[in-house]
C-alpha cells in the first residue's frame, strides 16, 4: 500500500505539488493522471526518496519514506521516466546489477528475470548488448530490472511513454498480472485511454493539487461528463484551447 | 545491504563495464605504453645530438685565409675549419646554419698591433642549432687570445703567470647520474599525467556520463548506501589508473631494457628499486587524480561539460612541473604536501640517486587518501542533491 499525506514540494516560488493526498491499495491499480507539469512526476519521486519531502508524509507498507528511506525503497520497484541502460552489458546483466545491489541471491534473481522475460517476451533480448535496443526493448529490461527484488508496491512513471502499440499492450498484461499477485501498482499518465483501460482508481492531479479521485464511475459522476475524457478536462481545469495536448 | 557489499558489487559491475569498452581502452592503453618508447627514443637522439655536437671538430669561420696565426692555432687543436656559405647570415636567421666566426680582411694588420675585433655570428632565439658551436667558438677565440698574450709576454721577457693571479679549477659534485636526471624529469613529468588522463574517460562515465545515459536515477532508487556506491565507482576508476600506470612504466622499462642502440642505459640506469619507488609514489597519485576527477565530472549535465571541466584539471597538474622549472623552486620538504609537486619531487629525487626516506611516500600517500576521501564523500553528498540527479533547470 503506497500512502500520500498532504504532500508538498516547492522549486524556488513555484509550488509543484501542492497537498496531494491518496492511496493505492493492494491488488489494484491506481492511475495518477495529469496534464504535463500537474505534479505526478514530483510526487512520485517523492515518494521514492529521489526528491526530499517539502511537505507532508508519503508511506510505503506503512513505512514512512522520510524516516526510513532505504526499507521503503525495498517495498517498492520503481520506473522511473529515466531508463538508460549500460550498453555494455546484456539485458541480464543489467538486471543482474541491481539484484546484486538489493542482496538478493542468484538464483532468485535468475528466475525473476526468467519469470519476467516470458511475461514481456524478451527471452531472446536476454544474453544480447543493449546497444541499440529499440525504446520497447529497453523499457522491458528497465521494467525487469525495477522489479527484480518481486517488490510489494509498484511504481511506474509514465510507462508507456514512447512505445509502440506492441510493448504497450505488453506492459498492460504485466501491470494486470501484478495486480493479479495482490500487489500495489501505482502509475502515472496523461494518456486518458491508458488509465481508462487499466485502472481500478484514478486520481486526477492539476496544477500540483488532486482535483477528483475515485473509480472511474466516481470520476464520471464527479466532472458530471458521460465520457472520461471530457470529465478529464473538465475536472483537471484544462481549457479546450490550450489544454488538447494533455488528454492525447 | 551493507556498505560494503555494495561496494564490492559497484568496483565489479564498473571495471566489467570500462574494460569492455575496447576503442577507449585501446587507445588509452596505445598511448600509454608507446609513451615510453617514444619519449625515450626521442630522448635519446637528442642526448646524442648534442654529444656529437659537443665533440664537434668543426667550426665556421668566415674570411679565415685572412687569419694565418688563428688558422694555425685552430689546426693544432684538431680543429676544422670550414668556408660558410655565402648568404649565411640569412641562414642563421632561420636557424639553417651553424655559429659563424667573421674575420675581417685586416686581421694581419691588425693583429700586430693588437686590435683585432672577430664577430661571432649567431641567433641566440634558436636554441635548436648552434648552441654547442657557440660555446666552442668562444672557448677557441679565448684560448687564441690567451695563447697569443702569453707569448707576447715571454717576448718581452715577463712570465706569463703574472696575468693570472688566480688560477681557477673546477669540481663537478655533480653525478652523471645527477645530469642525466636533470635532463630526464620528461619521464617522471609524463608518467605523472598519465596518472591523472589514464582514468580520465572512466571517471567522467561514472559521474556525468552516468546521468547523461539517464541510468543515474534508476541506480538511486536502489535501497544503498552511497558512499558505498560512489567509493566502488572510485575503487573501480583507481584500479583502471594503477592499471594504466602500470603499463606506462612497463612500456619504459621495455624502452630502456630493448634499446642498447641508443646506448640509453649508459645514461638512464634506472635499476628495477628505482622503478617500485616511481610505482609506488603513483600508486596512490593515480586514485587521487581519480577521485578529483570524478567530483568535478559530477558537476557536469553531459559528458562533454564534464570533460571541459576536467580539462582544467589537467592543465594545472601540467602546469607544476612548468611552475617547479621556471620559479627554480629547490626541492623542500612542505612540496611533499602538494599534490604533482610531492610525486615530482621524490621521483627526482629517485632518478638523481638522492637519499628517499619513509616521509616520502608516507607523506603523498597520506595526502593523497585525504583528498581520495574527501572527494568520495562530497561525490556521495552531490548525488542526494535534486539539482545534480536531475540537472540543474
Amino acid at each position: 500500500m503506497i500512502e500520500a499525506l498532504a504532500l508538498g514540494k516547492s522549486f524556488g516560488a513555484v509550488k509543484a505539488v501542492d497537498g496531494v493526498s491518496f492511496t493505492a491499495h493492494d491488488g489494484q491499480i491506481t492511475g495518477l493522471l495529469g496534464p504535463n507539469g500537474a505534479g505526478k512526476t514530483t510526487t512520485l519521486r517523492m515518494i521514492g526518496t529521489l526528491v526530499s519531502i517539502g511537505a507532508g508524509q508519503a508511506r510505503v507498507d506503512g513505512i514512512d519514506v522520510s524516516a526510513r528511506p532505504k526499507d521503503a525503497l525495498q517495498a517498492c520497484g520503481f520506473l522511473s521516466d529515466a531508463r538508460g541502460l549500460y550498453t555494455r552489458m546484456t539485458a541480464r546483466e543489467n538486471i543482474r546489477y541491481y539484484a546484486e545491489l538489493r542482496g538478493i541471491d542468484p538464483a532468485r534473481s535468475e528466475s525473476a528475470i526468467n519469470r519476467y522475460a516470458d511475461w514481456l517476451d524478451m527471452r531472446a533480448l536476454l544474453d544480447r548488448r543493449t546497444d541499440g535496443f529499440s525504446q520497447g526493448e529497453r523499457m522491458k529490461v528497465a521494467i525487469t530490472r525495477a522489479l527484480v527484488h518481486e517488490p510489494p508496491n509498484v511504481i511506474l512513471d509514465e510507462p508507456t511513454n514512447g512505445l509502440d502499440v506492441m510493448s504497450t499492450r505488453a506492459l498492460r498484461e504485466l501491470i494486470r498480472r501484478l495486480r493479479a499477485e495482490g500487489r500495489t501498482v501505482l502509475f502515472s499518465s496523461h494518456v486518458m485511454q491508458e488509465v481508462a483501460a487499466l485502472c481500478d482508481r484514478i486520481v486526477i492531479i492539476a496544477q500540483g493539487r488532486v482535483t477528483a479521485a475515485g473509480t472511474p464511475a466516481d470520476i464520471l459522476s464527479a466532472g458530471g461528463k458521460d465520457n472520461l475524457e471530457d470529465a478529464f478536462v473538465s475536472l483537471a481545469g484544462i481549457d479546450a484551447a490550450h489544454g488538447g495536448e494533455a488528454v492525447a | 545491504m551493507s556498505a560494503w557489499n555494495t561496494f564490492l558489487v559497484v568496483v565489479r559491475k564498473e571495471l566489467r563495464d570500462h574494460l569492455r569498452d575496447k576503442r577507449t581502452a585501446t587507445m588509452i592503453i596505445l598511448l600509454s605504453v608507446l609513451m615510453g618508447p617514444v619519449i625515450l627514443i626521442g630522448f635519446a637522439m637528442f642526448l646524442s645530438s648534442v654529444e656529437k655536437k659537443a665533440e664537434a671538430r668543426e667550426v665556421f669561420v668566415a674570411g679565415a685565409q685572412h687569419a694565418r696565426a688563428l688558422t694555425n692555432f685552430l689546426a693544432r687543436q684538431d680543429i676544422t675549419i670550414k668556408e660558410p656559405k655565402p648568404d649565411y647570415r640569412e641562414l642563421i636567421k632561420t636557424g639553417k646554419h651553424e655559429p659563424v666566426l667573421e674575420v675581417p680582411r685586416t686581421f694581419a694588420a691588425d693583429f700586430a698591433s693588437g686590435k683585432v675585433t672577430l664577430n661571432l655570428v649567431y641567433d641566440d632565439t634558436r636554441q635548436d642549432t648552434g648552441n654547442v658551436a657557440i660555446g666552442v667558438l668562444r672557448r677557441l677565440v679565448r684560448d687564441f687570445n690567451a695563447e697569443a698574450a702569453s707569448q707576447r709576454l715571454i717576448v718581452r721577457g715577463v712570465s706569463p703567470t703574472v696575468l693570472r693571479a688566480v688560477d681557477l679549477q673546477e669540481v663537478n659534485m655533480g653525478t652523471p647520474a645527477q645530469r642525466a636526471a636533470q635532463m630526464l624529469f620528461m619521464i617522471p613529468f609524463v608518467a605523472l599525467i598519465v596518472c591523472v588522463t589514464g582514468c580520465t574517460a572512466m571517471s567522467i562515465d561514472v559521474t556525468a556520463g552516468e546521468r547523461e545515459r539517464g541510468s543515474l536515477e534508476p541506480l538511486l532508487l536502489n535501497p544503498v548506501d552511497r558512499i558505498g556506491l560512489v567509493a566502488g565507482k572510485w575503487a573501480a576508476v583507481a584500479v583502471y589508473g594503477i592499471g594504466v600506470v602500470g603499463l606506462t612504466l612497463a612500456g619504459y622499462a621495455a624502452a630502456l631494457q630493448g634499446m642498447p642502440l641508443f646506448k640509453l642505459q649508459s645514461v638512464v640506469a634506472i635499476t628495477p628499486g628505482q622503478f617500485a619507488g616511481f610505482g609506488l609514489t603513483m600508486l596512490s597519485f593515480a586514485p587521487a587524480m581519480g577521485a578529483l576527477q570524478m567530483l568535478i565530472a559530477t558537476y557536469g549535465r553531459t559528458y562533454k561539460e564534464a570533460q571541459t571541466y576536467v580539462s582544467y584539471l589537467i592543465t594545472v597538474v601540467s602546469m607544476v612541473p612548468m611552475i617547479v622549472i621556471f620559479g627554480q623552486i629547490k626541492d623542500a620538504a612542505w612540496q611533499l604536501f602538494v599534490p604533482m609537486l610531492g610525486q615530482l619531487m621524490v621521483i627526482t629525487r629517485v632518478l638523481r640517486g638522492d637519499t628517499i626516506d619513509w616521509t616520502h611516500f608516507v607523506v603523498p600517500l597520506g595526502v593523497n587518501a585525504l583528498i581520495s576521501a574527501a572527494a568520495v564523500v562530497l561525490v556521495a553528498r552531490l548525488l542526494a542533491r535534486e539539482e545534480i540527479v536531475f540537472g540543474r533547470a
